[in-house]
């Protein structure tokens, strides 16, 4: 979906935490919303209402503030927490982390790590063209048909047509009524007319 | 004199401005008119009767200098109220219909289909930003007032006005992808000045809610818990 990803990133030295604030906003692909803290107690203090998707935090702060505590204050557990390693350690300092950044770490390799954990798969649908019963879908759509009517229109279960419909947003990356009716009208899925009958028309 | 770090009250309002051109936005929100000769940021500030911290907190937040966490509890809660609640009549004023404007203009023909499609999008797209900020101007800013004056009974807190910016902005960004992505006609300044403009305004709303999200609500939170222990 296109809400950003929210990323807290707590690192006390300001040059670390900079430079990995760069880095990930020169992925293209990631929509991030950073937030950087610099202490434990910022930390503690701003992970309640941050809610982040994933923290990246320095395994030195968890002295004070053990990781359980972060998840249990989170009150998130689908939050990806990530070490960010800025000294050798010991590999049971990172066992109970999902994933491990390396101040060596290229740019490359932290987009790479960041797609593998949130598990990217509608990224490769874009490519993809839309499918004759797609278009067929964003017709009915854009005249205003609920998912019910254009299952009966077009023959298919309900569930199937929030199947295509997801698809298309993905595909298309446009997510609103009104977006798919622009989109309809440049690439002439629908006839003039239609569009008159269907409520675009005030 | 660019500088790294956070700025000081001590520094000339006019280096400020000349050196962060995006400043200017802020000048009008906080009441502050051009002129500043030699003075520096915090007899500025006095001048026009705003808290020179909120100022300084806000500037800094918007040049994102220094780090995201701010100390909330040395704002002024009246001085930010007057910023947030400036800023959403510059945007529902000024700055969304100098875009429709624009984009009218551009689009011609008014009894296109495509026109109308794109109206409609760029319509509905002000009608949430407005509905978002009636929302903050209605509820939210009563709430902080009477916070402030100590007679918030506590049948409102800011938690449930939690984040909801997401979706205003991922509309936005729709909005200009599928002009980039679909419409058609042959390049033209004018076209591609609108988009500027939106790009533009799409920064700008963003920074305004960061400044909700990472200043304003934290702020709250912290008068939230003080009143709570004084009682």
């Amino acid at each position: 979906m296109s809400r950003p990803v929210r990323i807290t990133i707590a690192e006390s030295s300001e040059i670390i935490r900079r430079g990995l604030v760069a880095i990930l906003k020169a992925i293209g692909t990631l929509q991030a919303e950073v937030n950087e803290v610099s202490d434990a107690d910022q930390l503690k203090n701003s992970i309640s209402w941050q809610r982040p998707d994933i923290l990246v935090v320095n395994p030195s702060m968890l002295s004070v503030l053990p990781l359980q505590q972060i998840k249990k204050e989170a009150a998130d557990t689908d939050m990806k927490c990530i070490a960010l390693q800025s000294s050798l350690a010991d590999s049971s300092v990172t066992r109970s982390f999902d994933e491990v950044f390396s101040i060596y770490d290229t740019g490359e390799q932290i987009s790479d790590k960041l797609s593998r954990l949130m598990g990217k798969t509608d990224v490769d649908k874009r490519h993809e063209s839309l499918s004759q019963r797609e278009k067929e879908v964003i017709v009915c759509v854009v005249k205003g048909m609920t998912n019910k009517q254009i299952a009966d229109k077009l023959c298919l279960s309900a569930h199937t047509v929030v199947t295509h419909r997801r698809n298309i947003s993905a595909k298309l990356d446009i997510h609103s009524t009104a977006g798919l009716t622009i989109y309809a009208i440049v690439n002439k899925l629908v006839e003039l007319d239609e569009i008159d009958r269907a409520e675009i028309s005030e | 004199m660019s500088r790294v770090g956070k700025y000081r009250a001590s520094d000339k309002m006019a280096d400020l401005v000349v050196n962060n051109y995006r400043i200017l936005l802020v000048m009008s929100r906080f009441g502050i008119a051009l002129g500043f000769a030699e003075d520096t940021i915090d007899e500025v500030c006095r001048k026009h009767c705003v808290d020179t911290n909120t100022f300084i907190a806000v500037v800094d937040m918007l040049l994102d200098n220094g780090i995201a966490e701010p100390d909330s509890s040395s704002l002024s809660p009246e001085s930010l109220l007057m910023y947030l609640h400036n800023s959403h009549d510059y945007f529902l004023g000024f700055r969304l219909p100098g875009i429709r404007r624009d984009l009218v203009e551009v689009l011609g023909k008014p009894h296109d289909n495509l026109t109308k499609a794109i109206m409609k999008y760029f319509d509905e797209y002000v009608e949430e930003v407005r509905k978002h900020m009636a929302y903050e101007e209605e509820t939210v800013f009563p709430y902080v007032r009477s916070l402030i004056a100590g007679t918030a009974d506590g049948s409102y807190n800011i938690g449930i006005f939690h984040k909801h910016h997401d979706q205003v902005e991922a509309k936005l960004k729709e909005f200009k992808q599928i002009l980039i992505k679909y419409y058609p006609g042959d390049s033209s300044n004018e076209m591609n000045s609108v988009l500027f403009d939106i790009f533009n305004c799409e920064y700008d709303l963003a920074s305004h809610n960061d400044i909700e999200d990472r200043l304003f609500t934290p702020l709250i939170l912290d008068m939230e818990h003080k009143m709570t222990q004084n009682k």
